[in-house]
């Protein structure tokens, strides 16, 4: 079999999964469940559509993930160094590929495809693994080249510059495959680029300061230095190119990297397994209660948990207090850091909405509760009786919100206060909105936490999301407080705004969880 | 005190895996629930401890001649993989369970004499269930589900897990408390179903069928399970 026959292969094969990927996705999705009979993996005319989208997402993803790097990474920040902009350009482009090659290098990245192709297909591992990188390195260039010339020439960048770029990702790549392959025959071991070790990250480090710090400091590389640098790596590359080509001992690499406990390895899981063994190991023996029936039961569950829960909120409270003692003792040293301050105080709350988001413990609260308690209670039949689900639901949300209101209540207290420090303001309710919309983020966003995982139980004993109705309103409820960065609203507005917000959320998704848990609190397939 | 399955009828989409499946059991005796690999057994017990919703027939408790409902108090429900409350201790589990229970339990008795009943040994009391061997949170599930004392015991392949010492406790625990329940064991291993059930009822096909062993030897019996068991092939 020609190479290319090999890769259409798995070109087909995974994108047969990615249909059937798609369609899991859709009828996980309320109301489209309904509508959506099982025999659909079979019907063609949807596995034609879900066929189409995943191709098209393919085509997509090559280039919108290519211009958001560099249109986030790069361009937004170009104007904030000292460098010029089109030297900064060329430079953070350079250093960010290389740190690149580090989390990135396609053949040494352990995933499903590969597993299903070269050990349950039986494909041969080398026409595979070869006909698949520079699939990779084709989709670079391609997906490249429109916004470096686009984004380069709005930087100021020479044109030529502009089209050698993708052509250096390229070659940063081969050379750096090059050089793993080779670190392969010499130590017998294949390095898994999801578990990134201590060189890889001081490496991905180094790269990033060198990449932001230098410009930012005024000292970017020009053209020519980037183009000096680009033919060494592009004569680099060339020997590189053969070495990957003759290189032939691709199945023993997979065989290394796809072994059981490894195949199922790619981040999203890694990070799902992380998160399970930390919840199991970090039970703490060390607790007991006076209390009794599902007090008793929830009060040993936050002790035993206090490492995850408890401790951290601690942990998130002293830093808050820290950052408080640092402002006020700048406003007494440093005469200009009032007005500052006093500004920040007026018009910087939306900013809040995402600090609040990013200290609330909510998620990893819900996810143990899950993992150590409730997957295996919900087995139980008294444990689903609406009494006991309502029950505990209050008593859980009752901790959760005590536990995120210790450091939300240094913040609720320090605003104003630095406010009042910094001069203070004409109208009073600034302080009481500061306070008030703070305390009502707290609390919004634990109930926002608890409610939605009582309404939607959308892990399984894997941790994976299994709803996508959950995953949908996380990544909504995330790029609102993101979008909230930054933008300046008078405190009046948006504290009275965010406070009549919370109130209103609040009231309507504790009515919702007392009408639905009952009926939505339950484990999933 | 009978439990009644009339002509139930349970599918998923259009797969149609219980299809009329009708059945009395008696209190007193020890039923072999055998079937094939995704013949419905868990259906079944999920069915009949109302976690799924039967399409049809009805599932009913026949008290002194009085036919009803089942509540929640009714069913005690071991499933074949145990699970248990990971960060809680074997002790504090128990009390917990009692402590919520306590109007449904008649006679509560000190908690040690509950672990001495499924013997678990003083030094494991108090560890958390975290670190139990999977014979012990198998133990603890089956002693929550005894504790509450309801009429029904449904086990699903409870004692494949244990190991011959153990399963030999549960086999002589559940021969002496049978006399008060109804009790219905899942297994697709015959010799277990032989040697611990008083009767054998097989679900082959969506339906539920008593074998009578009348005088055949254990062999024959056997052989005739096997043949009632291979009708699901020609479905």
């Amino acid at each position: 079999m020609k190479m290319i026959d090999t890769f259409l292969m798995s070109f087909r094969l995974k994108n047969a999964y990615q249909t059937n990927g798609i369609i899991y996705s859709l009828k996980s999705i309320p109301v489209i469940k309904k509508l959506l009979p099982v025999s659909l993996y079979r019907s063609p005319g949807l596995k034609r559509l879900a066929n189409f989208v995943s191709i098209l997402w393919e085509i997509i993803s090559t280039f919108l993930s290519k211009l958001l790097y560099l249109f986030i990474m790069i361009f937004l920040l170009k104007d904030h160094m000292k460098s010029s902009p089109a030297n900064s350009f060329m430079h953070i482009f350079f250093f960010l590929t290389v740190a690149g090659v580090f989390l990135n290098t396609q053949i040494f990245d352990p995933t499903r495809d590969k597993y299903y192709a070269i050990f349950l297909m039986r494909m041969s591992a080398r026409k595979y693994m070869l006909s698949n990188y520079f699939y990779f390195l084709l989709k670079i260039v391609v997906g490249f080249l429109p916004f470096t010339l686009l984004l380069g020439l709005l930087s100021g960048v020479p044109m030529v510059i502009c089209l050698l770029m993708p052509l250096f990702v390229v070659s940063v790549k081969l050379v750096f495959t090059a050089f793993a392959l080779h670190s392969y025959v010499r130590t017998g071991h294949a390095k898994n680029e999801n578990k990134l070790n201590p060189v890889a990250l001081i490496g991905i480090a180094a790269s990033l300061v060198a990449a932001y710090l230098l410009p930012f400091l005024g000292y970017a590389m020009n053209g020519a230095i980037f183009l000096t640098l680009f033919v060494i790596s592009a004569v680099m590359a060339v020997f590189s190119f053969s070495y990957v080509l003759k290189f032939r001992e691709y199945r023993s690499i997979c065989k290394e990297l796809l072994t059981a406990d490894s195949f199922v390895m790619n981040r999203k899981d890694m990070a799902a397994r992380a998160v399970q063994k930390s919840l199991q190991t970090n039970i703490e023996i060390k607790a007991t209660s006076s209390k009794s029936g599902y007090q008793y039961f929830n009060d040993l569950f936050v002790q035993r948990h206090s490492m995850l829960l408890t401790k951290s909120a601690k942990y998130i409270t002293l830093i808050s207090l820290t950052v408080l003692a640092f402002s006020i003792t700048a406003c007494f040293l440093i005469h200009e850091a009032k007005p500052v301050i006093n500004g920040m105080m007026l018009t910087f709350l939306p900013y809040f909405l995402f600090v609040m988001y990013f200290i609330n413990r909510g998620k990893v609260i819900t996810q143990a509760m899950f993992m150590n308690c409730d997957h295996s209670m919900l087995t139980y039949r008294f444990y689903r009786q609406p009494r006991a689900i309502l029950f505990l639901f209050t008593e859980r949300l009752k901790s959760i919100i005590w536990i995120n209101l210790m450091p939300a209540s240094v913040i609720a207290f320090g605003l104003p206060l630095l406010l009042w420090l910094t001069g203070g303001t004409d109208n009073v309710l600034n302080y009481v909105l500061l306070f008030v919309s703070i305390v009502a983020m707290s609390v919004f966003f634990s109930v926002h936490n608890m409610v939605l995982y009582y309404l939607l139980q959308p892990y399984n004993i894997g941790l994976e999301i299994k709803n996508g109705t959950f995953s949908i309103l996380n990544s909504f409820t995330y790029f609102v407080c993101y979008f909230a960065i930054g933008k300046k609203v008078p405190t009046l507005i948006f504290g009275t705004l965010i406070s009549v917000f919370c109130i209103v959320y609040i009231a309507v998704a504790l009515i919702l969880a007392y009408r639905l848990a009952p009926k939505t609190f339950k484990l999933r397939e | 005190m009978k439990l009644i399955l009339n002509h139930v009828v349970k599918s998923f989409d259009k797969k149609e895996v219980l299809r009329g499946a009708s059945f009395a059991f008696e209190k007193g005796k020890i039923y072999g629930l055998l079937g094939r690999n995704g013949s419905g057994k868990t259906t079944l017990f999920n069915c009949i401890n109302e976690d799924l919703k039967i399409d049809n027939g009805s599932i009913l408790l026949e008290e002194n001649g009085m036919k009803r409902e089942l509540c929640p108090d009714d069913i005690g429900y071991v499933l074949s993989t145990p699970v248990v409350p990971e960060f809680l201790t074997g002790r504090e589990f128990l009390k917990f369970f009692l402590d919520i229970n306590v109007k449904k339990i008649p006679d509560i008795k000190p908690i040690d004499e509950y672990f001495n009943f499924v013997k678990i040994g003083m030094e494991d009391r108090d560890r958390l269930l975290k670190d139990y061997s999977h014979g012990m949170k198998s133990k603890m599930q089956m002693l929550v589900s005894f504790i509450a004392n309801p009429c029904i015991l449904l086990l699903d392949e409870p004692l494949t897990s244990f190991d011959v010492v153990v399963a030999d406790e549960m086999k002589r625990l559940l021969r002496q408390i049978k006399k008060d329940h109804i009790i219905i064991f899942s297994t697709h291993i015959m010799e277990l179903a032989l040697d611990l059930c008083d009767e054998i009822v097989i679900l082959s096909g969506g339906v539920l069928e008593n074998m009578e062993k009348n005088d055949l030897s254990n062999e024959a019996f056997k052989d005739k399970i096997i043949q009632a068991l291979r009708k699901d092939e020609n479905d």
